[in-house]
């Protein structure tokens, strides 16, 4: 019995030998890292360990969004230690790695968390410059990161300051994926707007957002003058009331806006202005005859004035004309002003040819010491007979059947 | 016997050296050519093995032109810069030439004396004066030099048969192909084939007892004699000239020259054009047409018989279009590209030799004897004294015309140009020179910045220069209108070049410059104005090029400075022999054959003699005929010519004093009447041509109506003045016009504006400019656009607003499709737009599609160009559609709005009015623009009008403008779908910022006219400052 017994024990043992060979040969297929941690966050070294079980060292193959790479590993007691490279390990994402042992490769994945720390701040803001009414708007954009360049967890607290006249706000904005952005829109008035961010103790510079005013709405329209006469000489200047947006914003200064002058005879005159606070003023000059100005302004497209009326006397009444020199020479004047004076020098005066009915030349002369004074060269004006038509002041004189030798 | 030292080619290479060795660094940078050949030493001396050149033409090869001179400077530019280079370069070319004529003149005339004689007379020759001193073509005397070295090596070779001279002869050649193309082409015509004539004639004379016996048959004899020898010289230097440049004629094969002839005085009718035929012909002959006559005795005697003749085909077809032959004997594609200079020149290097044989015998031969019995001594010194004085006054005649006829402007200092293309990346962009002449090679060589334009126009690629009969577009006014034009295509699509900077020295083009949407940054320190354009991408970093096979780039390489080495270590031994006498050397066979001078012969003295006397009388009457011309006061033509030349080059004095002196006008108040007046006519235009029609009254009065064309640079002018002219004491006067007395109502005013500065980068920083600094593209509107046709030219025409609250510089760009949406042309609103807005100022714009902005430029463009035509369009390609991009960049410049329209009226078809200045800028240019509308008050055209005279401040101006005669437009399409501003669609910006468009105020400033077609129209007015303060 007793060497029954022995022999069973023999038998098991045996048996549990070859059990545990057979073990042994399990646990050389799975290698199982030693650390099971798959969570780091970035910048922390990490080293992925595995048993040693055989004398040659496979190679780790590793790689993240950036790359890949194969490292080789270290023999420490009894361990293979794999250490991760610093430009895999400090960029946040998931690494995948694999263990290329011939028959059976190991893999897995490690995930890099970000760091919840804030080394630099990239903020961006565009347009710099929108329009006041609410509904125009620019974008901030802020992009958190850390030391690493990686970018700051998902969620983060983003905090947006505003500046606007006499408010001074405050706003949270969470980042999601990468970045945190807000569109500001404008407010109903125009003005400076400075918006700066901070995240986790660190702030950005400060970015400036001009509020411009929205398109003029109607405005109306004044005139001053030095007298009422047509003399063709002095200046009116018309200006605008203070144009404004329809959130009673002032329009921004340059705005341009158009003075148009129908005359008395239908045609359209023009005179331009820029706006300085609001207000745009355009000169023109005065008529030399007499005549009825009706004025609007408009801004094109998108405001416009009420309309003005302005008469112009007459002030040259009469004029005389003398002919001398075989009729070439043709004296016009004086030419007085409604004070009696001699009209101020560069009064036009218009002497119109005609050979019978048609017109042969128009010449133009500016009076000098309220006169003008026009020869009639023999190389244009041949001995013959013409009628003649002078015009000034919006006074016509005709001479007809004149003969020129 | 011992030889000697031939004392007169010493003196001659010590007179040379130090008289144009000193006058180079006078004359040369101011040539027509060396600065060119400056560029291409930098190119070389920066990339040896690279032909490929970025930097003119957007791209071109220096394998279009012989490199060795070129190689020469860049070489010696790594010692001492580029212009030591230059400066060395010319001193060897002067030495080559001097020995070279040397050698030349021993040859053809068998004796040492008379040699020396030539090279003495070659040292002052005016022909080598102006083509070194006026024309600056080193390459070209540089050929020439040699090949007269290598004439004697031929001789030698054909006389004699010993390899040797082969060698010699044929390494001599290869120098030369490697400097200069032309040269051993034509010298293979003019100057080897002569030589083998006398050759024949000297071994027919060997075999025969006198030269009288030396008949045809001899000849032919000789010929078959020598025929081996003949046939091995011509196909070997044919293989050294193919071979030596192969890659250049490579090149040409592969790129063949498209150019458009580009007029040349060289082919002028001299008779016509008097200064083409000084510069072309009066000067390079010289002393040489007085003995003309002697010449061409001596070179049609017998063993010359072929020199003859190659020398009177050569001043026959040096004489350029005065007479049709040399149109006929090249043909008209090579009279057109040839400069026909070139042959005056080679005929007055091979008078050379016999203009010294002739001084010798006049000085110290029988030609001297033969006078002094015949008229005695004296006359035979006052012969020699007026030859003599004749001959000194020329060489200085000609060194002086680069000094009162500059031909170029005066010299730019380079460097803040170079430092402006430095800074702030400006050479990331193409840049223009105006009116720098021919000194934008310099600065080409000094930066790395590249231009549109360039210098060596056989070079281009471009269509839109090749088609173009202009030199560069640098000096484009001085081509007329097409000059013009062509600058214009380039000034209103410059973002297809990358062209950004234009430095402009010409204040010429400034109005074209505005006008085309350009606008002014600064004058630099050297008074340069640079303008510079908005909008414009940057070269992009990598470019195209026309890569050549590496062998060839090794070849262009090594190839020039290898044929010098091997010519010198053939060479030099013989320089030694010659040099220091060290051994005694066989006479060579060319010294065999002297003449005696010993009877010079009776008539040809006669026949000099009468010669001389025509040429005298001809040149008598043609200074009459000159003065006459330049009488100012002799008749009343040249007064009225002698004013308006006057008045053309601003020369005030000199016109004031062809005012009647009785009409009392102190020179103060009209020097004062002309400053006050400025404008287009009288501050930008160019006279182009004149004619007077004289209408006689009496012998003291007369009136004159002249007519004038004007090139401005924005339009052609034609100009009608009534003049009246008085005579006192024999001499014509002008009247004086009158004056505008226009006073201005205020002594002291004010005005009020809003002005606008960019900071640009607000940091000094070389990074790119912060994101925070970057302005917004300001918000524009296209109000309204469509695509008309009117008189067989299509157009966009529309209206263009800038909605935004900051000044705007718009550019326009419209492109046109077919029905099947293949692109036809594109091209940018030229004129017809106000290119800067004020927030909330609109303008009418119009893009014409002209010349280049057609796909296939190549069939569009007419032979007359002209940019005021329109270019016809295929039929079978019509533009149905079209897109327009609108680009808007914020700009504080050119903003003067204060210009004001203060009187109009309509009268049959025209339009008078007054336009008033407001404000406190001088308007310098005041340009209408028209809209014409249907009777729906729909737009249908764009017209411009410039007003010819500027509107001082307060004043009035009048103009008149001529409603356009009848015709139909048709609008093709009015679809705004394809609208961009900015890139962003323009229906969302316009219904985003103005929703509620009001139209009728804008419409209340149409004006209603009379007319079949249009029924209303819209004046704007744009406003050019010439010198804003």
């Amino acid at each position: 019995m007793q060497i029954k017994k022995t022999h069973i024990i023999q038998l098991v043992l045996i048996l549990l030998s070859g059990f545990a060979v057979a073990q042994q040969h399990e646990q050389t297929a799975t290698i199982k890292p030693v650390t099971m941690k798959t969570e780091y966050e970035v910048g922390s070294s990490i080293v992925l360990k595995f048993p040693a079980t055989k004398a040659i060292a496979p190679l780790l193959y590793c790689s993240n969004s950036y790359g890949s790479t194969l490292i080789s590993g270290n023999r420490e007691n009894q361990e293979l230690h794999y250490k991760i490279p610093d430009n895999i390990s400090e960029k946040i994402g998931l690494i995948n790695w694999q263990l290329l042992d011939a028959k059976t490769p190991v893999s897995g994945n490690i995930s890099i968390t970000p760091k919840a720390e804030v080394a630099t701040m990239e903020t961006y803001i565009g347009p710099p410059s929108i329009e006041a009414g609410g509904t125009d708007y620019t974008m901030l954009v802020v992009i958190p990161t850390d030391s690493l360049d990686n970018p700051v967890p998902n969620n983060t607290a983003v905090h947006a300051n505003f500046q606007f006249l006499d408010s001074e706000e405050k706003e949270a904005i969470l980042t999601n994926n990468l970045i945190a952005f807000k569109n500001i829109n404008s407010k109903k008035e125009s003005g400076r707007m400075l918006v700066s961010s901070e995240c986790l103790g660190i702030n950005s510079k400060e970015f400036t957002i001009n509020v411009f005013a929205a398109i003029p709405t109607n405005f109306r329209i004044s005139s001053t003058r030095p007298h009422d006469y047509a003399d063709g000489n002095q200046i009116t200047t018309f200006s605008t009331s203070i144009i404004k947006d329809r959130h009673n914003n002032v329009v921004s200064d340059g705005t341009f806006v158009t003075f148009i002058i129908t005359n008395a005879e239908n045609n359209i005159l023009k005179t331009t202005g820029t706006t300085i606070d609001g207000v745009a003023t355009s000169k023109i000059i005065h008529p030399d005859f007499k005549d009825q100005w009706r004025i609007t302004a408009f801004v094109d497209g998108m405001a416009e004035s009420n309309g003005i009326t302005l008469n112009y006397k007459q002030v040259i009444e009469d004029f005389e004309v003398s002919f001398s020199n075989n009729n070439r020479t043709i004296l016009v004047g004086p030419l007085q002003s409604f004070m009696e004076q001699m009209i101020p020098d560069g009064l036009q005066v218009k002497l119109l040819v005609f050979k019978g009915d048609k017109l042969f030349k128009t010449l133009t002369k500016t009076s000098f010491n309220g006169y003008a004074n026009f020869t009639l060269k023999p190389a244009i004006f041949e001995n013959e007979t013409y009628n003649f038509e002078l015009k000034t002041a919006g006074k016509t004189k005709v001479f007809k059947s004149k003969k020129l030798w | 016997m011992k030889e000697t030292s031939n004392k007169y080619l010493i003196s001659a290479l010590l007179l040379g050296l130090a008289f144009h060795g000193s006058a180079i660094f006078f004359t040369l940078e101011t040539t027509y050519d060396a600065l060119i050949h400056l560029f291409f030493a930098d190119h070389y001396a920066n990339s040896w093995f690279e032909p490929w050149n970025y930097e003119w033409y957007t791209g071109f090869t220096v394998q279009s032109y012989p490199p060795l001179v070129h190689q020469t400077i860049g070489l010696l530019s790594l010692i001492g810069g580029l212009k030591f280079g230059m400066f060395s370069v010319a001193l060897i070319a002067i030495v080559l030439f001097i020995t070279g004529t040397y050698r030349f003149s021993l040859l053809m005339t068998s004796n040492k004396t008379v040699a020396g004689y030539a090279t003495v007379l070659a040292v002052f020759s005016s022909s080598f004066v102006e083509t070194l001193h006026i024309f600056g073509q080193l390459p070209s005397i540089v050929g020439v030099s040699v090949l007269m070295h290598a004439l004697p090596e031929i001789y030698l070779w054909l006389k004699t048969g010993e390899k040797w001279y082969l060698a010699t002869s044929l390494s001599l050649i290869a120098v030369t192909v490697t400097s200069h193309h032309v040269t051993p082409i034509f010298g293979m015509i003019f100057f080897i084939f002569p030589l083998i004539g006398m050759v024949l004639m000297d071994v027919s004379r060997e075999q025969v007892n006198s030269m009288k016996e030396v008949t045809f048959k001899v000849f032919l004899n000789s010929f078959f004699k020598l025929f081996k020898r003949i046939v091995s010289f011509g196909m070997l230097s044919l293989v050294l000239i193919i071979g030596c440049i192969f890659p250049y004629w490579l090149n040409s094969k592969a790129n063949p020259i498209t150019q458009v002839p580009i007029p040349h005085g060289s082919r002028d009718n001299f008779l016509e054009i008097t200064s083409s035929g000084l510069v072309f012909f009066l000067i390079p002959w010289g002393v040489l047409l007085i003995v003309l006559p002697y010449i061409f005795y001596r070179y049609y005697s017998k063993r010359y018989l072929f020199f003859g003749l190659s020398i009177t085909i050569c001043t026959i077809l040096g004489t350029g279009g005065t007479t049709p032959i040399p149109l006929k004997m090249l043909g008209e594609t090579a009279f057109n590209i040839l400069t026909l200079d070139r042959f005056t020149l080679w005929a007055s290097i091979m008078s050379i030799p016999l203009l010294g044989e002739f001084a010798y015998r006049l000085v110290e031969g029988d030609l001297k004897t033969l006078i002094q019995t015949k008229f005695g001594a004296i006359y035979h010194r006052i012969i020699g004294g007026i030859l003599a004085g004749l001959f000194v006054s020329m060489v200085i005649f000609t060194m002086s015309l680069g000094y009162f006829r500059p031909s170029q402007p005066q010299k730019i200092k380079m460097l803040p140009i170079v430092n402006f293309l430095n800074q702030d990346d400006h050479d990331k962009w193409r840049f223009l020179t105006l009116g720098f002449g021919d000194q934008m090679a310099w600065l080409s060589a000094q930066t790395n910045a590249m231009t549109v334009d360039g210098n060596y126009h056989s070079a281009r690629r471009l269509p839109e220069l090749t088609t173009r009969p202009i030199e560069r577009l640098e000096n484009s006014k001085f081509k007329g209108v097409a000059g013009i034009g062509s600058l214009q295509q380039f000034l209103t699509t410059p973002e297809k070049y990358n062209l950004k900077y234009i430095f402009s020295n010409d204040k010429f083009y400034d109005p074209i410059l505005y006008f085309c949407g350009w606008q002014r940054l600064r004058q630099l320190e050297n008074g340069i104005m640079v303008w510079e354009r908005l909008n414009i991408p940057p070269v992009s970093s990598i470019l195209p090029k026309e890569d050549v096979a590496k062998w060839l780039k090794i070849h262009w390489g090594i190839m020039p400075f290898l044929t010098v080495l091997i010519a010198f270590i053939l060479n030099i031994q013989m320089l030694w022999v010659n040099m220091l006498k060290t051994r005694v050397k066989p006479i060579p066979d060319f010294l065999k054959y002297p003449v005696a001078y010993t009877k010079f012969n009776r008539n040809v003295l006669r026949i000099t003699h009468i010669w001389s006397f025509i040429l005298a009388i001809i040149m008598c009457y043609g200074i009459y005929l000159f003065y006459l011309k330049n009488d100012t006061q002799r008749s009343p033509e040249n007064a009225i010519m002698a004013y308006y030349d006057a008045l053309d080059f601003k020369e005030f004095e000199k016109a004031h004093s062809l005012i009647d002196p009785e009409s009392n006008l102190p020179i103060a108040q009209y020097m004062l009447e002309i400053s006050v007046t400025d404008g287009l006519l009288s501050s930008y235009a160019k006279m182009d041509a004149i004619e007077t029609e004289i209408t006689k009254h009496n012998d003291s009065t007369v009136s004159a109506k002249v007519t004038s064309q004007w090139i401005t640079p924005l339009e052609k002018i034609e100009k009608v003045d009534y003049k009246s002219l008085s005579k006192h004491k024999g001499k014509w006067y002008l009247q004086p016009d009158d004056l505008n007395n226009d006073l201005p109502p205020d002594q002291l005013y004010s005005d009020n504006a809003t002005k606008y500065f960019n900071q640009g980068r607000r940091r000094i920083t070389t990074e790119q400019t912060h994101h925070e600094d970057i302005l917004k593209q300001p918000v524009l509107e296209v109000v309204s656009a469509k695509l008309v046709k009117y008189n067989g030219s299509y157009a966009i025409i529309g209206e263009v607003q800038n909605i935004d609250n900051v000044p705007a510089d718009v550019i326009l760009k419209g492109t046109l499709y077919n029905d099947n949406n293949k692109q036809l042309a594109t091209y940018n609103a030229k004129y017809h737009v106000k290119h800067k807005l004020m927030p909330k100022e609109s303008s009418s714009f119009r893009i014409n599609f002209e010349g280049i902005a057609w796909s296939k430029t190549q069939d569009s463009i007419p032979d007359t160009f002209n940019p005021d035509e329109f270019t016809p369009v295929e039929f079978e390609e019509q533009p149905t559609k079209f897109n327009l991009q609108v680009a808007g960049n914020v700009s504080g410049s050119d903003l003067y709005k204060n210009v004001v329209l203060s009187a109009v009226n309509f009268n049959k078809g025209t339009i008078h009015g007054n336009l008033f200045n407001s404000g406190l800028q001088e308007i310098t240019i005041p340009q209408l623009l028209i809209t014409y509308y249907d009777a729906n008050k729909e737009m249908l055209w764009v017209d411009h009008l410039f007003v010819k005279a500027g509107v001082r401040q307060q004043r009035k101006q009048d103009f008149e403008y001529q409603i356009l005669k009848d015709g139909t437009v048709k609008i093709i399409n009015s679809d705004m779908e394809n609208i961009f501003v900015n890139g962003l669609p323009n229906d969302a910006i316009s219904s985003k910022i103005v929703p509620n468009r009001i139209k009728k105020r804008s419409d209340a400033q149409l004006q209603k006219i009379d007319h079949p077609n249009f029924s209303y129209i819209k004046i704007e007015i744009n406003t050019y400052i010439g010198s804003p303060n």
